[in-house]
């Protein structure tokens, strides 16, 4: 992960729903924030005392707009700290130090069309996608899938837009993206973010409708990373042997120990903390090895991937 | 000759229906019976349209309807010459949606032809493989006047826009559905090699 880090200062923090909150930044030096593209996200360094984190948010601001960023955060139940540190101890005046936009999820250019499906807080970056569309004038089309009690939050922050180019999902019926699957024309991409088993549901109701693997595109924030049975990892090149508790993940037990592992998204979907392996077997939970380099047991994606073996011997 | 291991030289396998799609098109710049062109017809599920170019001012202009090996409906139109059977492509592409597979069989000229109104529709290469048949003859693109010369068959060919002789690279182009032409005598001219019949 580049080292190049920016300061930036809330200048709004908007609670959109009990558990949403919406955080815009401007450049804590007063200029332009840096330049990103539609899908792209931002790194926040978040530290209270001896506590860090540093979690990736989809940016929602329109890229085009330098003035500021936005982010939309959700405070999750099991939350690991990042999202209720955003929640209960971030307010206005505050600055935070942020990596880079970086941008693992972004549009597909050659295009003519593009359809989305999003869950609950996976709309963020389709908010950043659609006001690049609306800008060039690319037709689109959004199926946001969320629970009853969060449908007018997201309505609100999708009303400047056309109806006939939103759909609201208020239950876990697919029959209306089926029904629009069916008749895309030939340049049309489709995009899913939100929970696991709503993008594998779309991404199945796709190919089933006869679209080629390569028009289909995930992002994949969170969620795959769970608990598990307590491990040894054995950090070669540092010397030392960090213990995995059930609750917390590899990549969270190697920063704890104080050692910089290379990490980008912590969802498993980006590769960037792909580590070799010298003993052990792991036990894959990512999104990004395939199914030889998985079968190999040679690598491993430390932020959401565990051992099958008690010790796990890392090139760390 | 410049011929050699040229990257945009396209290498081609035989044409496979994909059990993914909802529709198939498969075009064919004459008639060749179905199975001789394409695999997996056995076990094709979903509706099958097979387009010709029958070179004859006498074809029926009623698509016959067959039934594949595994019951799959096969319908056949046949069109009176290449282009009119790529005008009709590019119209039934506009209207077609997320599902088609095309498959192009045949000359390269052709093939690269079909290729390039699907890419135009914005279909992905992924959804349009090509397999060549018939002769070697190439469409060569004069790098010079830009005049795509048909059915070359010679190393060296005159083209038909500037008159400029022209080396036939292996350099294929995707954009022109054609190779490159460069002027064979262009540092001293009129010394060129004799045409040789190398693509029959």
């Amino acid at each position: 992960m580049t080292g190049s880090a920016l300061a930036l200062r809330v200048v709004a923090a908007v609670p959109l729903s009990p558990t949403l909150k919406a955080f815009t930044f401007e450049a804590a030096d007063g200029g332009l924030v840096p330049p990103s593209g539609p899908g792209a996200h931002v790194r926040l360094f978040l530290r209270r005392g001896a506590w860090s984190r540093k979690n990736a948010y989809s940016l929602v601001s329109n890229p085009e707009d330098r003035s500021h960023l936005s982010v939309i955060v959700r405070r999750v139940a099991q939350s690991k700290g990042g999202s209720a540190f955003l929640h209960e101890e971030v307010s206005e005046g505050d600055v935070i130090e942020a990596g880079l936009p970086a941008n693992l999820f972004p549009v597909v250019r050659t295009a003519r069309r593009h359809l989305m499906v999003s869950g609950g807080i996976g709309l963020t970056p389709f908010l950043a996608y659609i006001a690049a569309f609306e800008a060039e004038g690319t037709p689109w089309e959004l199926h946001h899938f969320c629970r009853a009690d969060e449908r007018g939050a997201f309505a609100a922050l999708l009303a400047r837009y056309p109806a006939s180019r939103v759909h609201i999902h208020c239950d876990a019926d697919l029959a209306g993206l089926a029904q629009a699957l069916a008749c895309q024309p030939l340049g049309t991409h489709f995009y899913t973010c939100g929970p696991a088993l709503l993008m594998e549901a779309a991404k199945d109701l796709a190919l089933a409708t006869g679209w080629p693997p390569v028009r289909l595109h995930a992002e994949s924030f969170g969620a795959a990373a769970e608990g598990g049975e307590a491990f040894v990892a054995v950090l070669q090149r540092s010397g030392i042997e960090v213990m995995v508790g059930p609750e917390t993940s590899l990549l969270d037990a190697i920063e704890a120990a104080g050692v910089e592992a290379p990490c980008l998204c912590r969802g498993g979907a980006c590769g960037q903390c792909v580590t070799s392996v010298q003993d052990g077997i792991p036990e894959h939970r990512d999104h990004f090895l395939d199914a030889e380099e998985r079968a190999s047991n040679r690598l491993i994606m430390t932020c959401v991937s565990r051992a099958q073996t008690p010790r796990l011997v890392l090139d760390l | 000759m410049l011929v050699s291991d040229i990257k945009s030289r396209p290498v081609y396998e035989r044409l496979r229906l994909d059990r993914a799609a909802r529709r198939h098109l498969v075009i064919a710049d004459m008639s060749r019976p179905l199975d001789e062109v394409i695999d997996g017809l056995g076990t094709a599920t979903a509706p099958i349209d097979h387009w010709v170019v029958a070179a004859t001012s006498a074809v029926d202009a009623r698509p016959a309807v067959e039934r594949a090996d595994s019951g799959s409906r096969v319908e056949k139109r046949a069109f009176r010459a290449s282009a009119h059977l790529l005008d009709r492509l590019s119209h039934r592409l506009a209207r077609e949606t997320i599902g088609l597979r095309l498959y192009a069989v045949g000359e390269e000229g052709f093939i690269w032809n079909v290729a390039r109104l699907a890419r135009e529709a914005g279909m992905e290469a992924a959804e349009c493989q090509t397999a060549h048949a018939g002769s070697l003859r190439r469409d060569v693109f004069c790098v010079h006047c830009k005049t795509i010369t048909p059915g070359v068959t010679t190393s060296i060919a005159a083209c038909s826009g500037c008159g400029a002789h022209l080396v036939v690279r292996d350099h294929f182009s995707r954009t022109h559905a054609a190779f490159m032409g460069v002027q064979a005598d262009a540092e001293a001219p009129g010394e060129y090699a004799p045409a040789e019949e190398i693509f029959p």
